[in-house]
Order: C-alpha cells, then structure tokens, then sequence
C-alpha cells in the first residue's frame, strides 16, 4: 500500500465517533491502495461534516451526521429514499442552512460563506431543471459564466459523450442524456470536489455503467466525489467508503467490504445436495447451516476452506452434490442486518 | 462584464426562441390596438355619412346640398329615392337622411335620424342646424356679429384616435411582459428547480436577477419598436415625440413591472397561482390606467383608483411624449410615484426571493 495513500486518508478519528471501532480495518483492506497520478498537495481532508441537523417542523431530517471525506476520495451516501441523504449533501453545498451543526468544505465553512464554497464544488442535482429551449453547449456556456473559473466546454462534452447533441435543446434530450448533462454541469468549473445527487438514478444498465466509468474517472483524475445513491451494487463498485444512512442518522460508515465483513454473516456457499447430508456438520469456516429451497446454505467465514473441504468430501464419496455457489454478502445484507429493512421497498 | 452580457444573450435567446410566447406578445397589443380602434376610433376625424334625398333638383336645393358637401366632417351619399335612403338609415350605413325641398318651394329641410344611435344623431343633427342657420342668415344676406374660431390645443396638430391609443398600447405591453410575463416564468423557474441550479453556482443573486431583469428589457424594446412600426405604417399613428425618451420610459416600466413581475413570483407555488395573481393585478389597470380611452371618460368615483395605479403615470408620460411631443417637464411627480411602486416591488422581491 503506497504511504500517501494511509496519510490522505487521515487518522483513523476521521471516521468519526460512532465508527472508530471498525476503522482499524480500514487500512489493511489490498483492493484500495490505488495508485494516484494526482497526488493532492494538501493533506487537509477534503470535507469535515461536523453534527449535521435539519428539522422540518417536527419532522427531523436530519439528525447530526458527522464524518470526513479524504481528498481524492470516492465517498458514497447510501440509504433509502427519504434518508436524509439529499438533504445532507444540499447542507454540505450550501444550499440549505443547518438547523445545527457545519461543514468545512476545502477549508471554507459553509455557514460562514456559502458561496465561497459552492465556488469551489461541482454540484450534480437531483431532478433539477434546464433552460429549456437552450443547446447543451449554451448551457453548459451559461452556467460557466456564473463561475469565475471554468473548464473547456468541448473536453466536457466529450467526456459525458454529448458531442452528438451539442447543437439539441435540453427539451430534447433522453433522461440518461439530461442525467449527463447535469453532470456535466458539475464540471464547469473544473472542481476539486464533486457532489453527485443519485447519479444514476432512473437510468437502464448500460447507461448506469456508462455513468460509472465517467465517474471512475474523476477518482483517476483525483477528484474526490461524494456520491448518493440507493443502488448498492453502485456503492460497492465505485465508492472508496460508504456512509450508511437511515432516519437521518448513519448507521455505519467503511469500506464497503469492512462493512460487509462487519455486519454480515459472512459469504454463504449453497449447495444442492443429492446424499450425505449428515457430513456438513463441522466443516471449517462454516459458523451454522441452514436449509431452503432444497439447497443448503452454509455460512461461512473461510469460504475457500469450505469449499476445498467439501470438494474434498465429495470426491471421497461421503457426500453428493451436483451444485455448488458461493455468494458473496452484499452491502444490500449489510443494510438488511442493520435496519431490517431492504434498500428498496 | 462579459459574463453578465453572455448572461443576458443566452437568457434572450432562450425567451426568443419560444415563438408562440413571441408570437402572441406582438398579436396581443396589435389584436387589442385593431379592436379597440375598431370599435372606438373613427378611422380619421369625426365624420357622418349623409344621405340627400333630392326631388326635384331646383336652384336652393342645388346651393343646401353644395354647402354640405364642403362640412368637413359630412360625407355626402345621393340617394335614388327616400325608401331605400330610410331602409339604409336604419341599418346603420347612414347617420342622417337629408331631404332638400322641392323646386320653387323654399322652408322644410326634413332630416330623419336613428334615436337608437342617439349620440352620433345628435352631433350631425348640431351640426346640420348650424349649417343651416347660417345658410338662412346668407340667403338673407345678413353679415354675422359673432364668429367661433376654434384652436386645437395639441399646437397645429391634430391627434387622432391611433395616436392616442398606440403610448398606452405600448405601455400595457410592458406592463404584462412583468407582471404576466415575468411572474409565470420566475415561478416556473423555481418550481422546475432551474433556479436551484443556478444557486448551486456561486453567482451573486442580483447578478442572475440583473441579467433576466435585461433580458426583459432588451426583449420589450424589441416587443415594443414592431408594434410602433406596425402602427405607424398599417394603422397610419404617428409618434412626434423622442423615441430615445420614449425608449427610456420603456426601460423604466420593465423595471418596475418586472420587479412587480417577481414580487408576485415570491408568493405564488405554481406558474398558474403567480398568472392568476399578476391577471387579477394588470387587468383593472389595463381598463382603467386611461390605456384605451381618456381616464375622464370613466366615473369620478373610480378616479382615486386609478390615480393609484402604477400603470396610469406611464401611460400619461408615454402618451404626452409620443402624441404631444413633451418633455418629462410636467411629469415628475407621475414618475416619481412609479419609480416608488418599483422600490416597494424590489423591497418585497428581495425579500420574500426563495431559490425553490
């Protein structure tokens, strides 16, 4: 694991309170130590989110959040629809004032100056309108002039692949195109720190996957990205950590495998067997058995282990089986396991 | 400075581009200037069509009807006989029937009117006995004492209907393009979350604000130059005033109905609530602010009203520039209190400005 990389993160403290205890695995974990072309020169973290809190009459939005988000960083907001989650990033951007609590975004605290920091933000948003007898290329010039810093406007629309319909009024644009020109919006003024409101949301596969390309490619470019979403396969994908939000509060905050390993059962191997049942009973890793569906769910914390030893039994003729998955947890499980409720109802 | 102009140009070409909203912010005020005139204005002058019923062709009758083909404002039609001069009488296409007495026989002009068009009858009838008075004091060969010269105020010329309609006219313009106009578009820029995009940049308020507020500008002046062009050249208006004066006068009611235009915006949850709140503001002022017809033609109980009403110093001023030719000299006051509406309409737009 390159060096830089433990110090751009921070002290374990960055992980904020509630979530010190699982912090000391964040650091050990191979799949993150990715090498960056753009190492940032400052070490400050990107974004300290100090004990948010948004109430609405008596409803309470949000309900102090807290948490740091490293520069260069792909941070994810995970949760379902009425979390908090859009409510949060809106008070990080300084479009919405905190009840209590503040954000230091790039060094500027956004209660002291809003603008100064939506200055130095992109700001993706959610179900935002356009102008809409504007091209791509008017808005994307239009919203460069409410910046005093701005990035070429053609590298924008090649990067979202807009090139063909530089010349189309926003009116005409698909949802997936409009979802990309408001990403690309974010980009006008080249910022250090991108905020996307569910990036994704309401796109078909294959533009998602598109989606998370261009957003991967910001991460290479050293951008941090803070992200929403309520997909976790998107969380899992793209996000460094992720923040876990439910009612307003966050429920965990890690990497999303740490998240995973803490808060689940572990991987589950499934096998459809045909004789020999009796033989599952104390095989390594496996923490208990469960049957359904005429398949056996074994839990298990080693499955490579577990799965030798039944290949094992299984060539030894002690037990026949004539299906075998291995599953691994998801942070859909992990949601499960913490709410008891699923991402999406 | 560049950012603000580019600002302002693409916010221009995003109102240019919605034709039917360009299309009908010309129709309207022309659709209204053709009707109102229609209905209101007497094309030129004042002017009477008069049938002459005549029997016999005799040397008096000759002389009546030769005097009153010269009244300016009658326009003589001979009739074949008196039934159908009648019939055509009470359809309206004659304002009096005139028939001249036979050959030899000196004494009874007989003249037929409409009562159901009593106004128009009477004027002609005025004037028809005065004609006649003095063709009797002629043929007795009487030199009259007294005369009546009458001097119009407006100097050496005469305004005519359009003059007078095409300042208020051009003055309801810039009243709607705020208080219906901007209103709906503010509204449906809040409720569609374009402006939540715009306060996601570090754009100062009143940079954006500024720019839509010249963006109405820009657009009325535009608005405003066709329906003058139009007038002047198919209803034959005339401007004798500065059009610089008048164009600045423009930009000073886009000011203040714009602002107005936003103030409604600020309390209205749709674009329909923030139109249905700006209608029921422009309506009455577009009757009564003296846009079609002279305040004074409306009862004196509702004069207070429409002294009030911030469209009725515009109208004043536009109109005393464009027909009469004026200078601001007698106008400050009138200014004045629109310029203070325009103060209290940016107060409670600055105040009451939500982004969503």
């Amino acid at each position: 694991m390159h060096p830089r990389d433990v110090a751009a993160r921070g002290d374990p403290s960055v992980c904020s309170g509630n979530f010190a205890h699982t912090a000391g695995a964040v650091f050990v974990d191979g799949n993150h130590s990715r090498s960056r072309e753009h190492e940032p020169t400052v070490t400050a973290p990107a974004l300290q989110v100090r004990h948010l809190v948004k109430r609405y009459g008596s409803l309470v939005a949000v309900a102090g959040v807290s948490f740091d988000v490293a520069r260069g960083e792909v941070f994810g907001i995970l949760g379902p629809n009425g979390a908090g989650k859009t409510t949060t990033l809106e008070m990080i951007e300084g479009l919405r004032r905190p009840d209590e609590g503040t954000a230091i975004v790039d060094g500027v605290d956004v209660r002291a100056d809003p603008r100064g920091v939506r200055a130095r933000i992109g700001v993706q948003l959610q179900e935002a309108g356009f102008f809409e007898r504007l091209t791509v290329e008017e808005t994307l010039r239009l919203f460069g002039a409410f910046h005093r810093r701005t990035a070429p406007v053609d590298g924008i629309i090649e990067r979202l692949q807009l090139g063909e319909k530089r010349r189309a009024r926003a009116a005409t644009l698909s949802g997936g195109q409009r979802q990309r020109l408001s990403i690309a919006l974010a980009l006008v003024n080249d910022p250090r720190i991108m905020f996307l409101d569910e990036p994704t949301t309401g796109l078909d596969p294959q533009a998602r996957r598109n989606l998370w390309e261009v957003i991967a490619g910001f991460r290479g470019e050293g951008r941090t990205v803070v992200l929403t979403t309520h997909y976790m396969e998107e969380a899992e994908r793209l996000c460094d950590r992720v923040a876990i939000m439910d009612h307003g509060r966050l429920a965990a905050l890690d990497m999303p495998r740490a998240l995973i390993r803490e808060h689940t059962p572990g991987t589950t191997v499934a096998v459809t067997i045909t004789s020999g049942e009796a033989a599952l009973d104390g095989l390594p890793g496996v923490r208990h058995v469960q049957q359904a569906n005429g398949e056996a769910l074994l839990s298990s914390t080693d499955p490579i282990q577990t799965v030798h030893a039944l290949m094992d039994l299984n060539r030894r003729g002690a037990l026949h089986f004539h299906q075998l998955r291995v599953e691994e947890a998801t942070l859909e499980d992990v949601f499960l396991h913490l709410t008891g409720r699923r991402l999406r109802e | 400075m560049r950012t603000f102009a580019l600002i302002v140009v693409m916010l221009f070409k995003h109102y240019f581009r919605d034709r039917s909203a360009v299309f009908w912010g010309l129709v309207f005020p022309l659709l209204l200037m053709t009707l109102i005139g229609l209905a209101f204005g007497r094309g030129e002058n004042l002017s009477f069509t008069v049938g002459i019923v005549e029997r016999s062709g005799g040397p008096v009758a000759q002389s009546l009807r030769q005097g009153l083909s010269r009244v300016p404002v009658f326009r003589l039609t001979d009739e074949s006989d008196e039934v159908s001069a009648l019939e055509a009488l009470r359809r309206g296409r004659r304002t009096l029937v005139v028939v001249l007495p036979p050959a030899g026989a000196a004494g009874a002009v007989r003249v037929y009117f409409d009562q159901a068009r009593a106004a128009d009858s009477r004027t002609a009838m005025v004037i028809l006995e005065r004609f006649v008075a003095e063709a009797n004091l002629t043929l007795a060969g009487v030199r009259p004492a007294l005369r009546v010269e009458a001097s119009p105020v407006a100097g050496v010329r005469q305004i005519r209907f359009f003059d007078f309609l095409l300042p208020g006219i051009l003055a309801l313009t810039v009243m709607n393009s705020g208080l219906n106009g901007a209103a709906w578009v503010i509204t449906e820029y809040r409720q569609r979350l374009v402006l939540k995009r715009v306060l996601a940049t570090p754009v100062h308020p009143a940079v954006f604000l500024g720019g839509l507020v010249s963006r109405y500008a820009a657009t009325n002046l535009v608005q405003l130059a066709v329906i003058a062009f139009i007038a002047v050249a198919v209803f034959d208006a005339t401007i004798v005033g500065s059009l610089w004066l008048l164009g600045g006068l423009a930009l000073l009611g886009t000011l203040v109905f714009v602002g107005m235009g936003i103030a409604v915006s600020t309390v209205s949850r749709t674009p329909e609530s923030a139109n249905l709140l700006g209608t029921v503001l422009s309506f009455p002022m577009m009757f009564l602010a003296g846009t079609f017809w002279p305040r004074e033609f409306i009862p004196a109980f509702l004069q207070p009203v429409i002294a009030a009403l911030p469209l009725t110093p515009l109208v004043e001023v536009m109109r005393g520039v464009a027909a009469r030719g004026e200078g601001l000299a007698s106008y400050w006051p009138g200014l004045l209190y629109l310029a203070a509406w325009g103060v209290a309409a940016a107060a409670v737009a600055a105040w009451r400005f939500r982004w969503e």
